[in-house]
Formats: C-alpha cells, sequence, structure tokens
C-alpha cells in the first residue's frame, strides 16, 4: 500500500522558515568551497553526492520548490541525502554565510514529521561500511 | 558513544501525573544510535503515557518530538516555540543533552526519561558494553588498549593487584581481570615493559566541572 504524504504538514514547517531557507538556497554560488570541509566528501573519493551544496539542493532545496508536494518515494530518497550521506557534525562552512547544517536539521525535520528516519536497528553499520576508510 | 536506557515507565508516570501537558523530547544522536532515546521511543512513550492516561481518564497528554542533538544549542532552538505551550518536558536524550534543556527553558520543569548509562560500544545491535568513563587522562598507551579504570572492578592504574582468581576478579559474578587481559594483550604485543611503567595515582578530575577548549 502506497504510504500517504501530508503535504499540508510539510508545507507548514516549511513555511516557519521559509524567509531564511529561500534565501540561503539563492545565495550559493556553486563554489564548492563546502565541499572541501566536508569529511565525508573528502574521504570518500570526492564523489559529489556528499557535497553540502548538492545535499541541500536536492534535500531542503527540492521541499521548498514543490511546496511541500512530494511523493513519499521521493521522501525516501531524501532520507538516503539527509540522514545518511550527512552525518550531521556541523563541521561544514559556507563562505556565503549560508547554515547548511541548519538547513539539513530542516529537511530532518520534515521528513521525522512523515514517519522517515534513519532506523538504527535494521541499518546501523551502512554509514560505516558503504566505502572506504575514513 | 553514549549509551542511554529508558527509565522504568512506572517512574516516569509517576512524575507526568502531575502535569497537563507534556511534551517527550527525543535525540537523534547518541541516544537514537543506541535505540534508547530515538523518535521510535518517543513515540512508543507517548503511546504508553496517553493509554495510561485514557484510563485513567485523566485530562494528562503527552506529545512527542525528536531534534537532532540535545546538546547544541542550534537544534535546541527547534523547540522555542514549542515549549513554552507545555506544562513539562520528559528528555529521551543523556544527562548533557536532559541539562542543556533545562538550562535554555529555565522556567519549564525538564525531566529524565532515560538513564544515562556509559560511553560503550556497539557489540551487535542492541548489545552495548561499557569501554569509556571519560576519566581525563587516558592510560590505554601502556595498558594495551585496555582500560583499567573501566574494566577493573577496583579501576587500578598499576596492576592486577593479589586478587586475580583463575582468569576472574576476586569479587566474583564472573569479571574477568582487566590486568590479567592487559598482560596477556601486552605479551602479545612484546610490549611487557609497558606493565613495569608505574602510573602515578590519577587525579580524579572526573569529579569537578570539566570544559573543554579544543584547539584545531
Amino acid at each position: 500500500m502506497e504510504r500517504v504524504v501530508n503535504s499540508k504538514e510539510i508545507k507548514s514547517i516549511l513555511d516557519e522558515h521559509k524567509d531564511k531557507m529561500k534565501l540561503m538556497l539563492k545565495v550559493c554560488v556553486r563554489c564548492t568551497f563546502c565541499a572541501e570541509t566536508c569529511f565525508l566528501y573528502r574521504s570518500r573519493e570526492q564523489n559529489p553526492k556528499y557535497m553540502p551544496s548538492m545535499k541541500i539542493i536536492n534535500s531542503i532545496g527540492k521541499l521548498y520548490k514543490k511546496k511541500g508536494k512530494v511523493k513519499f518515494e521521493e521522501l525516501e530518497k531524501m532520507r538516503e541525502i539527509v540522514f545518511h550521506d550527512c552525518v550531521l557534525c556541523t563541521r561544514c562552512s559556507c563562505p556565503m554565510g549560508i547554515n547548511i547544517p541548519e538547513m539539513i536539521a530542516l529537511a530532518r525535520r520534515v521528513l521525522r514529521s512523515q514517519g522517515i528516519y534513519y532506523s538504527y536497528d535494521k541499518e546501523p553499520h551502512s554509514i560505516a561500511t558503504s566505502n572506504t576508510e575514513i | 558513544m553514549i549509551k542511554i536506557q529508558p527509565k522504568p515507565i512506572e517512574e516516569i508516570t509517576d512524575i507526568a501525573g502531575s502535569y497537563k501537558k507534556i511534551l517527550i523530547v527525543g535525540c537523534g544522536g547518541c541516544a537514537s544510535v543506541c535505540l534508547g532515546g530515538g523518535q521510535p521511543e518517543v513515540d512508543k512513550l507517548t503511546e504508553i503515557l496517553n493509554l495510561n492516561f485514557e484510563e485513567k481518564n485523566a485530562p494528562n497528554r503527552a506529545k512527542g518530538c525528536t531534534i537532532e542533538r540535545q546538546c547544541n544549542k542550534a537544534f535546541i532552538e527547534e523547540l522555542e516555540n514549542k515549549v513554552p505551550e507545555y506544562d513539562c518536558v520528559f528528555s529521551m536524550a543523556c544527562g548533557a543533552g536532559a541539562q542543556y534543556i533545562a538550562e535554555v527553558f529555565p522556567g519549564t520543569p525538564v525531566f529524565p526519561a532515560v538513564n544515562t548509562v556509559s560511553i560503550g560500544i556497539d557489540r551487535e545491535i542492541g548489545v552495548y558494553e561499557e569501554r569509556c568513563r571519560a576519566c581525563g587522562e587516558c592510560v590505554l598507551s601502556y595498558t594495551g588498549g585496555i582500560c583499567p579504570v573501566t574494566r577493573c572492578a577496583k579501576g587500578l592504574f598499576n596492576g592486577p593487584c593479589g586478587g586475580t582468581n583463575r582468569d576472574e576478579c576476586e569479587i566474583g559474578r564472573g569479571i574477568p581481570c582487566a590486568w590479567l587481559a592487559i598482560y596477556n594483550r601486552l605479551k602479545e604485543q612484546n610490549r611487557l615493559d609497558d606493565i613495569h611503567k608505574l602510573r602515578a595515582p590519577m587525579e580524579w578530575q572526573n569529579q569537578t566541572l570539566r570544559t573543554l577548549v579544543q584547539e584545531f
């Protein structure tokens, strides 16, 4: 059975931070400086999926672009990005002042509101074993 | 990581009964990893408390939410508009997280819904073993990577004592002698000289409030 997404609830969470988030999404100049500050990106052969800018564009960016009207499958993909590809260590930085951890945390909050989160009882070692040594 | 364990439900219901609107806050960090205080555990506790209240026809109601980390103010800010709407908060984070929530919202009673147990390793899903007591003066370099503070029943820095009894500690209960394990490990690594290096008695800094400023 297809899981239903409560778009209204998602939009209400997004609206709480709309101005700030949209501004931060707008000022990203794709300079890739944030990538150099991400230990996952650096230790995983510079795979672009670990670039913090990519993570925010494909998660919270997509949520704002679609005004919260997303399918469950799309949220599942975002779950992979914000819970698996980012450990929220808060060490990433942006020369434009974009608060990347805050954006990832908001994306996680949206997903949590729909019952989507990281299941440590089912996938506890996937981060550790997903690639080479750190 | 830090390991926590949910408190007995009786202890929580006993406190919760005095408050009508209860907010249960989970933590997406260590507490989630050890399956003790993440979103599923928050949902479960919320359900149990509400069922309990309904059975007693009590007007009290609990609601749950999970923030990414309770030991970081940037993530606690998410609760700024929420907490004032409730009469009390139950934190499902470690003691540090619960105290930070209490500090940020001094006007609201904050109660722990879990017991902080240890800093430990994940042996397997749901099985965690203590490995560190954060004593502030790590001696693992000299002890073959086995912590005498955590794993020796007496916390001896210079062992073994005279109480080793057939691989086990004299206090019994099947507790292996940490210093025998240290000896065996050092012997295996041809580093038995390390066991002769006497360590000064520990300054138990753990008993004073420590603040860490990391230089990087």
